[in-house]
């Protein structure tokens, strides 16, 4: 995918005032997720269940090369067919050639943020092989030709009368049609889709190296029929993506569905230990691709590494007050939000991607959130820093914050700083960042009093 | 070197000062409740139909929920006494029946084997599964730790298939069934 994370400021600025619509669509489906999240928490020993989960990561990650060798072993055994991919390039090879030698037609796709990671869906369309994203959320954000906007729910930024809209141009619905109406259109689509198609594509929630299971969870049955109607199955699975043992499902598959979605457990969970045997309905050959992309040098991070705990619930989304605010879209990756701000200089390097750790108010709502405990606001100042030492901010800047510092701890400086910007028009077409502020705001009117000065008016009364 | 030697050496490299974290052992799972029970509720708010029945009251249900159908898709393990309409292919059959290879209590779910099969549990609209009562596990970390072997895929299924994706609103029966039903078995079968 083509990363874009520079323009963050300008793009969020830009979808703000262009698609006014958005913000109210992102921060209702955000906020009903979140009070799901927070009631599903309270349900259980939160703290406990984050804790051990935490522990399981930092072991399996502590020892990812065991891990590694023990999943493919173990996969072999049943038959799956492992393959390594370092990168997109490597990920296309592989799947290029099960595409010619199985002459695949047409795919049925599990939503996969790893995909879009490796950009599987253009690839299979220059190959000439019709693509069908199975999940609701996905066929829609693919109809529209858009990236997702959410890690959980692709499709979170559009309202009823966009999809009502794009519908009725597509299928000749009514404008008025009801959400069911729209679900069985598309149900009669995709049917189709999954009894004619060659290969499954999905990635994986976890990958249990005890035993080679695949784990997938879901709540429409998508991922079910993609992983059991076509004859053949491609997992595309990132490294860091493994558990140690069979029964540490127990604990991260209902965990994962509290955190992403308040649910006790997702309504399907798939566990693949391998092909069909003989006689068995199901894909006859599985492929499961290990990928990097980026992941290794994360793990060299001494500080960022922990990241790679990341389960993709999109919990630290729904929490976030400035992800809130315009969904994914601008954050130019396939990854948004705080996890986003995070793993995304760790994926993609910080030159690509520095304005994104700044897109926080560094609440902590995220950390809270975190099924996995990644301490995000602490990770957000490291890559900060790191901007700064490897000059990627402005230099006004660093000299702006110089001066603020000094105003700041001199009560008299202040004093004067204060009654100069109230008594004198503000420039505020020359400062940059009043300039960022001004463009989609109307201009800053300074309360004509300071707040010193009215709290000792307020005291004397 | 090949993709996966680079990795594993990337992966050695940058774990080399990298102290190792302790792997903590599965909690002592809770005291369990009555299963049965806990079970039923758990199906309920989930959005499924659970049944305790006995032989008698098994055929009952299979009765009522056939009226009206030409006939329905059976899983490999269902017993002849309950296949009580003509069996048709799954992607005709407007109901599926299957029987589970286990139930867990406190997420109200069904494991589905691929050795029962696949298409009876996905394609129609309407999903019966048989589970009998001993093996109604109280938690999911109880069900798992006491797997003896794999299939090649096992589904596990808490409720009817749904999606929020189409503007917030919450539609049963996007891809899966949009009805669960699920008949606990008591007695012997």
């Amino acid at each position: 995918m083509q990363v874009k994370a520079k323009l963050y400021p300008k793009e969020a600025a830009r979808l703000l005032r262009e698609h006014p619509g958005v913000r109210e669509a992102v921060t209702g489906a955000t906020l009903h997720f979140e009070e799901g999240r927070k009631r599903a928490y309270q349900e259980i020993d939160a703290e406990a269940w984050r804790e051990r989960a935490k522990r399981v990561k930092d072991h399996l990650l502590t020892h990812l090369d065991h891990y590694l060798e023990l999943a493919e072993k173990r996969l072999q055994e049943k038959g799956v067919q492992v393959h390594w991919a370092e990168d997109p390039e490597e990920a296309h090879r592989i799947l290029r050639e099960i595409v010619a030698r199985h002459g695949v037609k047409r795919v049925v796709k599990a939503k996969s943020m790893l995909t879009e990671e490796l950009g599987v869906n253009p690839l299979l369309e220059s190959l000439g092989v019709e693509v069908y994203e199975t999940d609701l959320g996905e066929y829609l954000i693919q109809l529209l030709g858009e990236p997702p906007s959410h890690i959980v729910g692709p499709a979170i930024h559009l309202a009823l009368p966009d999809i009502q809209r794009l519908f009725h141009q597509r299928f000749g619905t009514p404008l008025d049609a009801s959400p069911e109406a729209l679900a069985a259109v598309a149900r009669k689509v995709l049917r189709e889709a999954f009894l004619t198609a060659d290969l499954g594509i999905s990635g994986a929630n976890f990958l249990v190296a005890e035993t080679g299971t695949l784990a997938l969870m879901e709540n429409e049955g998508n991922i079910r029929l993609s992983t059991s109607l076509p004859r053949v199955h491609v997992a595309f699975v990132g490294i860091e993506k493994l558990l140690p043992r069979f029964a540490d499902l127990a604990l991260f598959l209902p965990l994962t569905a509290r955190a992403a979605t308040g649910q006790r457990l997702s309504t399907y969970v798939s566990l693949i230990q391998g092909p069909a045997k003989e006689g068995e309905e199901g894909p006859k050959e599985v492929h499961v691709v290990l990928v990097d992309h980026g992941r290794t040098s994360l793990l060299h991070d001494p500080e960022a590494w922990e990241v790679l705990r990341c389960l993709r619930c999109g919990a630290c989304l729904n929490a976030c007050p400035v992800y809130r605010q315009t969904g994914g879209h601008p954050y130019g990756y396939v990854y948004s939000g705080p996890i986003g701000a995070v793993l995304d200089p760790g994926l993609l390097g910080l030159e690509d991607t520095y304005p994104l750790p700044y897109a926080s108010t560094l609440c902590g709502a995220c950390y809270e959130a975190c099924p996995v405990k990644i301490p995000i606001p602490k990770l957000l100042l490291t890559w900060r820093q790191r901007a700064v030492e490897r000059g990627l901010v402005p230099t006004w800047e660093k000299g702006a914050m110089q001066a603020f510092s000094k105003v700041m701890q001199s009560p008299s400086l202040y004093r004067l700083f204060s009654k100069a910007l109230r008594g004198l028009p503000l420039p505020q077409d020359l400062l940059p960042l009043l300039k960022a502020w001004t463009e989609g705001r109307g201009p800053l009117r300074p309360s004509p009093k300071p707040f010193h000065e009215l709290w000792q008016e307020l005291n004397k009364e | 070197m090949d993709a996966k030697s680079r990795i594993l050496s990337r992966i050695r490299h940058a774990l080399k000062e990298r102290p190792k974290a302790l792997l903590p052992e599965h909690p002592h799972p809770a005291l369990s409740q009555d299963p049965l029970e806990f079970f039923l509720k758990r199906l309920a708010e989930n959005g499924a139909e659970g049944h305790l029945v006995d032989k008698e009251g098994a055929r009952k249900l299979l009765a009522d929920l056939a009226q009206g159908l030409p006939g329905a898709a059976y899983g490999k393990g269902v017993p002849d006494a309950l296949r009580l309409l003509p069996e048709l292919p799954p992607e005709e059959a407007p109901l599926g029946v299957s029987r589970a290879l286990f139930a867990v209590a406190e997420t109200g779910t069904v494991a589905l084997s691929s050795e029962d099969g696949r298409k009876a549990q996905l394609l129609p609209p309407v999903h019966l599964v048989l589970v009998e009562e001993e093996k109604v596990y109280p938690s999911l970390l109880e069900a798992f730790l006491d797997l003896k072997s794999l299939p090649s895929a096992i589904g596990l299924h808490s409720g009817p298939s749904k999606s929020a994706d189409i503007g917030q609103v919450m539609v049963r029966g996007v891809h899966g069934p949009g009805r669960l039903v699920v008949a606990v078995l008591q007695g012997t079968w």
